[in-house]
């Protein structure tokens, strides 16, 4: 059972993406496409011939397998609904952010490949925010790590630990990284069709068919991760340290309700703002990392 | 004034508009004047093929000076050499009008700095200027074209060269459900260096379209010029018409033209707001804007049996009496106000949005007085410059109401004006709904008096329209030019991204909000 564990993450994440969208089209009065709709959207996918541009190379055509691969093997590193990992010798948090970083690496390359404008412009934006938001990351993530005295993130899972002023802090920045991460407002808008604002999706826009599915399926992969690694981290409580199915199913339950909090929060900030402009997003971003720092720095003094 | 007027080959006075004919060597002195000492807007600029009348080409150019409601057409023939004098290197306005009249009439516009093909596209032929009455085209010659066998004039995109500019060429065909344009970028990074935008790819040949069917059906045309001032543009087409007749429509008709064009400006302001929010990516914003315009359109489909209010205007008056639905449009309209006054509070609530929108897309006073922008985005760009002030027409001498303006000429301020408009349209609307009118919903006219001419115009909810018409031998169209707004506010563009960065450039635009079909005729 505890081998298989990431299925959940690749399973069920279409499905938080579906609920996120409707709740977005609940907020904004409308009554929106079904929540399975992501599902619907995956298999007309697979099921479609694919157009490639001519003058791409076997970058291109390696990027999806490249971003599926490692979205899949971050997923398999996190405790979903028990500490007890097969594969915990692995699951370490700056090893997790370099997986994200190999697939961030080719997608932004696959962007440049087909030489179009936008694909170009949605590599380099998408680079830019990464160098603003990986430090702040594995900052936040090693305020955790440190008092929980590991960087294996089962072992943080599974300390439970309690609330504590800098985890508000790191959680805060951690949050922030999260919106930046899965491209959502306000640092990148998913539903926009304007080419011309794209981060995210601009580096996506040559792709079509199974390769768009997998770029796709990998990119609500990587949300749901997210998610999880942040109810790991800062709520661990209620996940289980064992093996036992009884304990695991409560588990599975408490896990559920705390990603769909995840869900709904995105959602709502989602709906309250407006995309931010995009040279001011390096106030915001910065603004995190000074969170992170500051969580850090809280933590070590409170230690004293 | 009289120095160009004594200098005049012959001069004509048809209610506002005194017709100024002069030689080829007055002409550019006689527009300077008009543009430089008296601040005249250039409105409208065009040539007609009257060889079969007057044995010539003719070209107009309109002007109105600000403080009277007068407008002077300087008008120069043209009978052997087809070259006149360009005007754009002292009046920046004129640049695409006389581009077009190359392009369709082939007369050509001396001393214009660019003399690109505008209208006409890369696989149209040289040398075949469609306006001109001779002009034909056969079947077999347009399979010709097709197969790109005939001379074709390439299109050279202006090139900005330099250390880190790179261009970015968005369109003709865009991601949303929009109408074609292709935009050229240069940029510097993310920083637009310059823009360059080509149109007319929805060229339809509208008003070559005009002259084939009577004066009557042109109503109908000029409806589905533009989708969303639909309204507007016939009701200039009609004034037009019914000023070259001679008739006055009457009061009853006047007020259902007026009640009908604030409402489509209502619609569309209202509209236009809320897509703004697509650009900040406000979706609720964007939602809640799409609702009160849904109400309102329901509201048009109700009064006239089109959303977009077609088949209202004939030439004469109006098809129905609206005012037998005011119950049901005062409910809509108070409904629509307290929605609407909640909607603007959680926009301007919005820190984020707002950000966005401050400073955005700057357009200087200067650069928008130069070429001749027009309606909202002139407002915003502090031209104190309304037609329904301007030129009072229909019931708009007897309305109270201002032309709102805003210095700032940013976003922000495009939006700002469109949020005053939209309470004063409103407000218009329950005054108009007050009173009763009188008289009958139409005249009747059946001839159109023949080699006659005039000028139609109305505000848009985007800015000024203008239709100039002339009857030929038999009463039947010789020429119909229209000037829509969006012709006028294109080329202002480029200007105002200047500076800002790419993705910005979406955001800009919609605060202009432009047709391309419109501009494209």
């Amino acid at each position: 059972m505890e081998y298989f564990q990431f299925l959940i993450i690749l399973m069920l994440s279409p499905l938080i993406q579906g609920i996120i969208r409707k709740l977005k089209a609940n907020m904004q009065g409308r009554i929106g496409p079904g929540i399975f709709q992501p599902y619907y959207d995956l298999i007309r996918l697979l099921k479609k011939d694919m157009v490639i541009s001519g003058v791409t190379s076997w970058i291109f055509k390696a990027t999806p397998y490249i971003v599926f691969a490692s979205t899949a093997a971050a997923s398999m590193i996190v405790p979903v609904i028990t500490t007890k990992s097969p594969f915990d010798v692995m699951g370490d948090v700056i090893a997790l952010i370099y997986i994200f970083a190999l697939g961030r690496f080719f997608m932004a390359l696959s962007g440049l490949d087909a030489g179009t404008a936008f694909g170009g412009e949605g590599s380099s934006r998408e680079m830019t925010v990464a160098i603003l938001v990986e430090p702040m990351m594995m900052l936040s993530i090693f305020t955790a790590a440190i008092s929980a005295g590991s960087t294996n993130i089962a072992r943080i899972a599974g300390s439970g630990l309690l609330f504590s002023p800098s985890h508000i802090l790191a959680l805060s920045a951690f949050m922030i990284a999260i919106i930046a991460e899965t491209g959502r407002i306000p640092v990148d808008n998913p539903d926009t069709h304007l080419e011309l604002t794209m981060i995210h999706e601009g580096m996506l826009l040559e792709y079509s068919g199974k390769y768009l599915a997998l770029m796709e399926w990998a990119h609500y992969m990587k949300q749901m991760l997210l998610f999880t690694i942040a109810v790991d981290i800062f709520f661990p409580a209620g996940i289980s340290n064992g093996t036992e199915s009884l304990a695991l199913a409560s588990s599975f339950g408490i896990y559920i309700v705390k990603i769909l909090f995840m869900a709904g929060l995105m959602a709502l900030v989602e709906s309250t703002r407006a995309k931010i402009r995009f040279f001011q997003l390096p106030s915001i971003l910065g603004g995190a990392f000074v969170l992170a720092l500051l969580s850090l720095l809280t933590y070590i003094m409170m230690s004293k | 004034m009289e120095e160009i007027i004594n200098k005049a080959v012959k001069t004509k006075r048809l209610f506002n508009e005194l017709y100024i004919e002069v030689r080829k060597d007055d002409f550019k002195e006689a527009c300077v004047y008009l543009y430089g000492k008296k601040r005249a807007i250039l409105r409208l600029m065009f040539a007609t093929d009257e060889r079969e009348i007057d044995t010539a080409f003719k070209i107009y150019t309109v002007f109105s000076v600000p403080g009277t409601d007068k407008f002077h057409i300087i008008v120069l023939p043209l009978k052997d050499d087809l070259i006149f004098p360009s005007i754009t290197p002292d009046i920046p306005a004129a640049h695409w009008y006389e581009r077009e009249i190359r392009d369709m009439f082939g007369l050509t516009p001396k001393g214009h700095p660019d003399l690109r093909r505008l209208v006409l596209h890369d696989s149209f032929p040289c040398n075949s200027f469609p306006l001109r009455k001779d002009w034909n085209i056969t079947e077999p010659e347009l399979k010709e074209w097709g197969k790109g066998l005939v001379q074709k004039e390439p299109y050279s995109f202006m090139k900005v060269e330099g250390e880190g500019i790179y261009e970015i060429p968005v369109g003709p065909v865009h991601a949303g459900i929009i109408e074609p344009g292709h935009f050229r970028f240069s940029a510097v990074g993310e920083t637009i260096f310059f823009l360059e935008p080509r149109l007319f790819y929805t060229h339809k040949g509208t008003e070559k379209h005009f002259e084939s069917m009577s004066f009557f059906d042109g109503v109908k045309l000029a409806e589905r010029v533009s989708g969303t001032s639909s309204f507007s543009h016939s009701t200039a087409y009609c004034m037009a018409v019914e000023r070259m007749a001679g008739i006055e429509i009457t009061e009853k008709a006047k007020a259902v033209r007026t009640l009908l064009l604030e409402l489509e400006r209502l619609y569309n302001h209202i509209g236009d707001i809320g897509n703004m929010c697509a650009g900040t990516g406000l979706a609720v914003g964007y939602a809640g804007g799409a609702v009160i315009k849904e109400k309102l359109m329901q509201l048009n489909e109700r009064l006239a049996g089109s959303r977009y209010l077609r088949g209202m205007n004939e030439i004469g008056g109006v098809s129905k009496d609206i005012f037998i639905q005011a119950d049901d449009i005062l409910n809509i309209i108070n409904e629509v106000t307290k929605e609407y006054k909640d909607f603007m509070k959680l926009l301007t609530g919005t820190v984020s949005h707002i950000e966005r929108l401050e400073n955005t897309g700057r357009l200087s006073k200067d650069i928008a007085v130069k070429l001749g922008v027009t309606g909202v985005a002139a407002r915003a760009s502090g031209i104190n410059d309304d037609i329904r002030k301007a030129h009072p027409h229909l019931l708009y001498d007897k309305l109270d109401f201002e032309a709102h303006t805003m210095a700032r000429g940013d976003v922000f301020a495009r939006m700002m004006v469109r949020a005053e408009e939209a309470e004063c349209s409103i407000s218009m609307i329950n005054a108009l709904l007050e009173n009763r009118y009188k008289g009958e919903l139409a005249a009747s006219i059946k001839e159109i008096p023949p080699c006659s001419s005039a000028l139609g115009y109305t505000e848009t909810p985007r800015g000024s329209v203008f239709y100039w018409v002339m009857s030929d031998k038999n009463g039947r169209p010789l020429r119909v030019k229209f000037r829509s707004p969006s012709y006028c506010n294109w080329p202002a563009v480029p200007f105002a991204v200047h500076g800002n960065i790419v993705p910005d450039f979406p955001l800009c635009n919609k605060s202009f909000n432009l047709s391309y079909s419109g501009c494209d005729m």
